[in-house]
């Protein structure tokens, strides 16, 4: 596989904050690769000094085995660009709005025209060609977004977080989209702070915090890096310290809380933790309501490693 | 092309707020403009007045008759409410009434109680005509004290005060090149330059600078100057287009008879729509909201106008208003045309200096918005 990016030692600063501090990565040809961290962690402006937008203060990027500058309009050629906001021109129709995006790469009108018809199929927005972006619904508008930035047809794309603000129908339109995107040959950085769309869609997953990449690798492998590797929630009433500090002896947990109200164990390996959990409860005639295990998450691994929550960071 | 046929896009749906200001420029300015060609002639203003006899005298006769000399005799209904009403619509201006004993009191020097009156109150014509009235008696009075019969006194007052004075405006040497209709028309168009140029160039700047749009086009492999450079083109070729379809009507208007000198309107306009598209500009740069920009467009058009003897000629303005105008463009687009249209003499030096300030303005405007430009750009790569 060859490596389409390849970014070593990154080292962004604004007076005396560090936005990206010694940031490295290799994304392969093929990947849907997600850069999972907090809002203020650094992904934006990493994308941008990635795209040579932002000028930078250490570190080198080379995409497509060739340094990016501002002038590497070759390599430019072959991305695409997907941001958060909807960039579209409100007096520009949906077919001119594709056709001008589309027409700052590729010149030649008869190419052209094709590469919007498809994109404009690709998105589903054939009803809606002279409709002008104002008449347009959130979902709908998000599609033009994203059509303005794979008519092209580029072999790389990047989205920045481009669910925000987006209904849950939409947003698993633009997710499967994605996934047809990148089965049709193009490689994907997908920035979000949503771990649940990471999970759902990236191949390998780089967590960053304060401008650091904290932990890198595909989700089974982050998930392996916690000691965590189940956790059981039990609704239950009337427990005493006594009672909880057997369950906490037992083997593989090796954390347990009590609110009042449920019972949460963290278990670390082992089988059968769930029974013998309820073993303990039983003998001691302890009654108990709904129960639940869930394996760990991406948030769970964040949490571990920087002791913090990712959504509690959510701006 | 993508930029430029963008731009015009854009401007397309922009362009409404030009036609407002075109639409109300013709209809005002073109009028206005034909009316400025009238030669200057004086002429007495006469009023109406109604004239209520009570005396019935010779004498009251004789005052009616000079009153009928001075201004035009109307009849009203001998009614209080009906004077009301001629006084409110202005079918008259004064109601006269010679009160009964008028001759008597006039043989015996009185002057008290003569007459009396309906009239506006505050009323500028009313004021004139008491005036009048007041002449006449003094002027009688004269002739009485004087030895003259009262007969005598009151036709040798009527004379005395029917002499008409002939009334000329002061000539000055006519050096005029450029006709009266061209001058009112041309000096208009700065006003409807500003307008036209700032309120549709700016927010269509504003919105091919939006960031999220130039962030997009950045990314692109468009380079920077081709964007720079179309956007220079789609701007050019409307404040072209403009300025071209206002100058031309003008020299239509005046019957397209220009000449010699009178040719400096042309460049003189062209540098004006530059320097407006070089303040457009700038404002754009510095990324204004757009009804910032409306406020902007009122403040300008009509300040400038104002300020450098746009609407009211430079002579007419207080030494304090010119000094101010003097740091603006108008006042030197003004200027000019004040030159070619004779109101001030023409001066090859001054004229050209006129148009050197505006190139200065012009270059000023273009260079305050590119150090802006750099700066934002410069903003951009270290702190997105």
């Amino acid at each position: 596989m060859n490596t389409v990016i390849q970014i070593e030692n990154l080292v962004k600063r604004y007076g005396e904050l560090i936005a990206v501090d010694h940031f490295s990565l290799e994304i392969q040809e093929g990947e849907i690769f997600g850069l999972l961290g907090p809002n203020g962690s650094g992904k934006t402006t990493t994308i941008n000094c990635l795209l040579s937008l932002l000028a930078y203060d250490k570190g080198t990027i080379r995409i497509f085995g060739k340094e990016m500058t501002p002038v590497s309009y070759d390599i430019k050629q072959q991305i695409g660009i997907i941001m958060q906001n909807v960039a579209v021109f409100d007096e520009l129709t949906v077919y001119e709005n594709i056709d001008y995006f589309c027409g700052l790469y590729i010149t030649d009108k008869a190419r052209r025209k094709q590469c919007v018809e498809e994109a404009v199929a690709f998105v589903g927005l054939e009803e809606f060609l002279k409709f002008y972006p104002k008449k347009l619904s959130g979902g709908l508008l998000r599609r033009l977004n994203i059509a303005c930035g794979i008519a092209h047809k580029p072999k790389l794309i990047i989205l920045d977080e481009p669910t925000v603000a987006v209904d849950p129908q939409s947003r698993n339109k633009i997710l499967e989209g994605i996934q047809e995107l990148n089965r049709n040959g193009a490689t994907i950085i997908y920035t979000s702070h949503y771990m649940e769309e990471i999970e759902q869609i990236c191949t390998r997953i780089a967590i960053i915090d304060k401008g650091k990449k904290i932990a890198e690798g595909t989700k089974d492998e982050l998930k392996h890096m916690i000691r965590n590797t189940e956790t059981i929630t039990i609704e239950v009433l009337g427990l005493t310290d006594d009672i909880r500090r057997q369950a906490d002896a037992l083997p593989h947990v090796y954390k347990t809380a009590y609110d009042g109200e449920h019972l949460t164990v963290c278990c670390s390996g082992g089988k059968h933790n769930l029974i013998r959990i309820l073993d303990v409860l039983q003998k001691h005639d302890i009654g108990f309501g709904r129960v639940y295990s869930e394996l760990p998450t991406l948030n769970d691994v964040f949490l571990e490693i920087t002791g913090k929550e990712l959504r509690d960071q959510e701006g | 092309m993508q930029v430029f046929k963008a731009f015009l896009q854009v401007l397309k749906h922009k362009l409404s707020t030009a036609f407002v200001y075109i639409i109300v420029f013709f209809v005002i300015a073109i009028p206005m403009t034909i009316n400025g060609n009238k030669e200057r002639i004086f002429e007495a203003t006469k009023l109406a007045v109604c004239v209520f006899d009570a005396d019935d005298t010779p004498e009251s006769h004789a005052l009616t008759d000079f009153i009928g000399q001075q201004h035009d005799l109307v009849t009203v209904e001998n009614d209080r409410t009906a004077i009301t009403d001629a006084l409110y619509y202005e079918a008259v201006d004064y109601v006269l009434v010679i009160e009964d004993g008028y001759a008597e009191k006039l043989e015996n020097g009185e002057t008290d109680a003569l007459f009396s009156s309906y009239r506006m109150h505050d009323s500028y014509g009313a004021a004139l005509v008491q005036q009048m009235l007041d002449r006449y008696i003094s002027t009688v009075q004269a002739y009485r004290t004087g030895g003259a019969e009262l007969t005598d006194a009151i036709a040798d007052a009527a004379d005395v005060l029917t002499e008409k004075t002939e009334v000329r405006y002061a000539e000055t040497k006519n050096t005029a090149v450029l006709s009266p209709v061209n001058a009112s028309y041309f000096t208009y168009m700065s006003y409807i330059l500003i307008s036209v140029i700032f309120s549709v160039l700016s927010p269509v700047l504003l919105t091919m600078n939006r960031k999220d749009l130039r962030f997009r086009t950045a990314c692109s492999c468009l380079r920077p100057n081709a964007r720079t450079m179309q956007i220079f083109a789609g701007s050019s070729l409307f404040v072209l287009v403009i300025w071209a379809l206002f100058t031309v009507t003008g020299i239509l208007l005046g019957g397209g008879q220009i000449s010699g000198l009178a040719w400096l309107v042309i460049p003189n306009s062209l540098l004006y729509a530059i320097i407006c598209t070089g303040i457009a500009i700038f404002v754009a740069e510095l990324g204004v909201r757009t009804q910032v920009i409306n406020m902007l467009t009122q403040i300008l058009g009509l300040g400038m106008s104002f300020l450098c003897g746009v609407f009211v000629e430079q002579s007419m303005l207080g030494e304090g208003v010119l000094a101010v105008g003097r740091f603006l463009p108008a006042y030197w687009y003004v200027r000019l045309i004040d030159m070619l249209r004779g109101a001030i003499p023409y001066d090859a030096g001054e004229a050209a200096m006129c148009l050197l300030i505006e190139t200065g303005f012009a270059v000023v405007m273009m260079i305050l918005s590119l150090l802006v430009h750099k700066q934002f750009v410069r903003a951009k790569t270290n702190m997105n």
